[in-house]
């Protein structure tokens, strides 16, 4: 398994008040699986998918991403983890906008020390990959919704991760660019990567072979896979 | 590192008006330190070039006068007696008086020195104190109603120039210039009039007085021990110390130095003042920009910066602002110091005040803008960094 949970608990803190995000989550996605989570808002699907890209460590329970638990990692290690293993697209894009859009999908290569012009050269085969080979230059802010999550998409790729995590990737796009982001990203899948991508689109949670609902921080079900 | 620097330059470059905004403040502290400590330092220079000229073997007897009273109850004949005072070598007696003198049409208030030009000569050692001549002669034992003046006297007192063979009426009488000393850059030197005591004194009455007394010891002699037996001869002759004093270059730059600390702390406050005044200005933007910058930092950490890659960048973006703030305030209190010096000797004289910027000063500066930048952006990148990725991003 390249992704397992167990009894996953997370608890936000707002001062006194606590809030559960996620009650108890067991979880296994197979290397080079295809997942969808599913479920309304604030059900814990962004909660659920940072932890797994560990962006963040567990109240309780054990996160292994390839066989590592986060929760024993340091902040130096847990920032290796993501460069190396995750390639995260989220549903704000999150570009740097003073950067291109190859100086974008440069970055997560620049922090693993790969030399100037080999991480422009892939740089730029990566957005030829994802089509915006006419779009080196430009700044997300002159880019179009679908073009900057390409961009996003692209620099996901950069360090050649296992795990691709899509938080939402079309809910800031209009239907056609959603569907040409959710090809895109299911075309990498074909490549080996395991994809999990969290959609409030019931269509393109269909598309996925592994489909996780969850409701009040706890799995509802899960289709596609017997689970034992 | 290049790659920090480009990343820092791009950054700095998207957010033109808040780096300007931080370099100005940059800019202004520096600017105001670097000027601020050259005319500190330059007013030691200044003075301690002045009184150095006076000599390290003189003594310097002057009246202590009661305030409103200008007669001095110093004579002749205490000049006389404290030349055979064991370990004085020469006395030279000087009466000065600013006086009313007359060029042409013109009359003007000026100060007017009268010695005894060979005493002067033995005392001074010829071309000593900075007096040197630039046309004429100096003046002889026996001169009577002529005059060498200062440069200044020479092209600046009178709307025309004074030169040797013109006539100056001082007090009504009429003298002869047979010289002209050059340019020495102390004002005090520069604008005087120089002639012969006893002629000096006998147009102003003043009979065998003299308002200063300067003496030169025997080589080798120990002048601590000269001044005491000074002191003493001439407590002897007046019947008490209250009416005189008799102090040494060391003692003049000790009573000096006292008045000039009051200046140093005036100076050296306002360069703290403006060196606080640049730390918060790096600081208060260094806070803002990394504040503001919380959800890149999401970004960078997201896409697998390590805490130290993201310091890393944000103190490049400080270090850079500090060195380029600095340099422009460096450059800036530069010319700052050089226009104080022009306005300074047109209006205070020349050589009353030369700043300086030393290199030591421009290093001090540059080192100052670097380090307060890096520290200001320290604490808010240390604050920012440990916020998780998560929180970061949601900003
Ligand atoms: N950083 C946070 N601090 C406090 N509460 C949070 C935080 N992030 C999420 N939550 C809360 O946790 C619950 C799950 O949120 P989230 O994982 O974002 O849900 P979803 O992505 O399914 O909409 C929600 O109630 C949300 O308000
Ligand atoms: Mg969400």
């Amino acid at each position: 398994m390249v992704i397992k949970l167990e009894n996953v608990v997370k608890i936000y803190r707002l001062g006194k008040v606590e809030v559960p995000a996620l009650r108890g989550i067991n979880l296994e996605i197979p290397r080079g699986e295809y997942a969808s989570l599913m479920g309304p808002s604030g059900s814990g699907k962004s909660t659920l998918m940072n932890l797994i890209g560990a962006l963040d460590r567990p109240t309780s329970g054990k996160v292994y991403i390839d066989g590592t638990d986060i929760a024993r990692l340091n902040d130096d290690q847990l920032a290796l983890l993501r460069r190396k293993k995750i390639g995260f697209v989220f549903q704000q894009f999150n570009l740097i906008n003073k950067l291109t859009a190859l100086e974008n999908v440069a970055l997560p290569m620049w922090f693993s020390g790969i030399s100037r012009s080999r991480r422009m050269r892939r740089a730029k085969e990566l957005l030829e990959l994802v089509g915006l080979g006419g779009r080196l230059h430009h700044k997300p802010s002159e880019l179009s919704g679908g073009e900057r999550q390409r961009v996003a998409i692209a620099r996901a790729l950069a360090n050649d991760p296992e795990i691709i995590l899509a938080d939402e990737p079309t809910g800031n796009l209009d239907t056609v660019s959603g569907l040409a982001v959710i090809e895109l990203l299911e075309e990498l899948n074909k490549l080996g990567k395991t994809l999990v991508v969290v959609t409030h689109d019931v269509e393109f949670g269909k598309r996925a072979r592994m489909r996780v609902k969850l409701r009040d921080g706890m799995i509802q079900d899960i289709e596609g896979i017997n689970h034992a | 590192m290049l790659d920090y620097l480009s990343f820092s330059v791009k950054n700095l470059s998207h957010h033109k008006v808040r780096s300007f905004l931080t370099l100005l403040g940059v800019i202004i502290g520096i600017m105001a330190v670097v000027s601020m400590i050259s005319i500190g330092s330059g007013m030691k220079a200044s003075l301690k070039e002045q009184l150095e000229q006076l000599g390290s073997d003189k003594i310097f007897i002057i009246p202590r006068l009661a305030y409103g009273t200008a007669a001095t109850t110093l004579t002749d004949e205490d000049a006389d007696a404290i030349e055979r005072v064991a370990g004085v070598a020469f006395v030279s007696p000087l009466y000065s008086v600013a006086g009313d003198v007359g060029f042409r049409n013109e009359r003007k208030i000026v100060k007017i020195y009268g010695i005894d030009p060979e005493k002067a000569e033995a005392t001074f050692g010829g071309g000593a104190s900075g007096y040197r001549l630039l046309k004429g002669r100096w003046l002889q034992r026996g001169d009577r109603y002529k005059v060498v003046i200062g440069y200044g006297v020479a092209s600046d007192v009178f709307s025309r120039d004074v030169n040797v063979g013109n006539t100056l009426k001082i007090h009504g009488v009429n003298f002869d210039v047979v010289g002209v000393f050059k340019k020495t850059g102390d004002r005090e030197k520069d604008y005087t009039i120089y002639t012969n005591l006893d002629t000096i004194r006998e147009i102003f009455g003043a009979g065998d007085k003299v308002t200063m007394i300067i003496a030169r010891i025997d080589k080798g002699a120990d002048i601590d021990q000269v001044r005491l037996r000074v002191e003493r001869r001439l407590e002897k002759r007046k019947g008490s110390k209250e009416n005189f004093f008799v102090m040494t270059q060391k003692e003049i730059i000790e009573r000096v130095g006292e008045a000039y600390r009051v200046v140093q702390v005036v100076f050296g406050g306002l360069a703290a003042v403006s060196l606080i005044v640049g730390a918060i200005g790096i600081a208060n933007t260094m806070i803002m920009n990394v504040t503001e910058r919380t959800r890149e930092i999401g970004i960078l950490k997201a896409t697998g910066a390590s805490n130290a890659q993201v310091m890393k960048i944000f103190l490049t973006d400080a270090a850079i602002l500090g060195l380029v703030g600095g340099g422009i305030g460096v450059a800036l209190g530069y010319l700052i110091s050089l226009a104080i010096n022009t306005a300074a000797a047109r209006y205070l004289g020349e050589g009353v005040l030369t700043t300086s910027v030393s290199f030591e000063l421009v290093l001090f500066a540059l080192t100052f803008s670097l380090v307060i930048g890096v520290a200001a952006g320290l604490y808010p990148a240390y604050r920012a960094l440990r916020l998780n990725p998560v929180e970061a991003l949601r900003a």
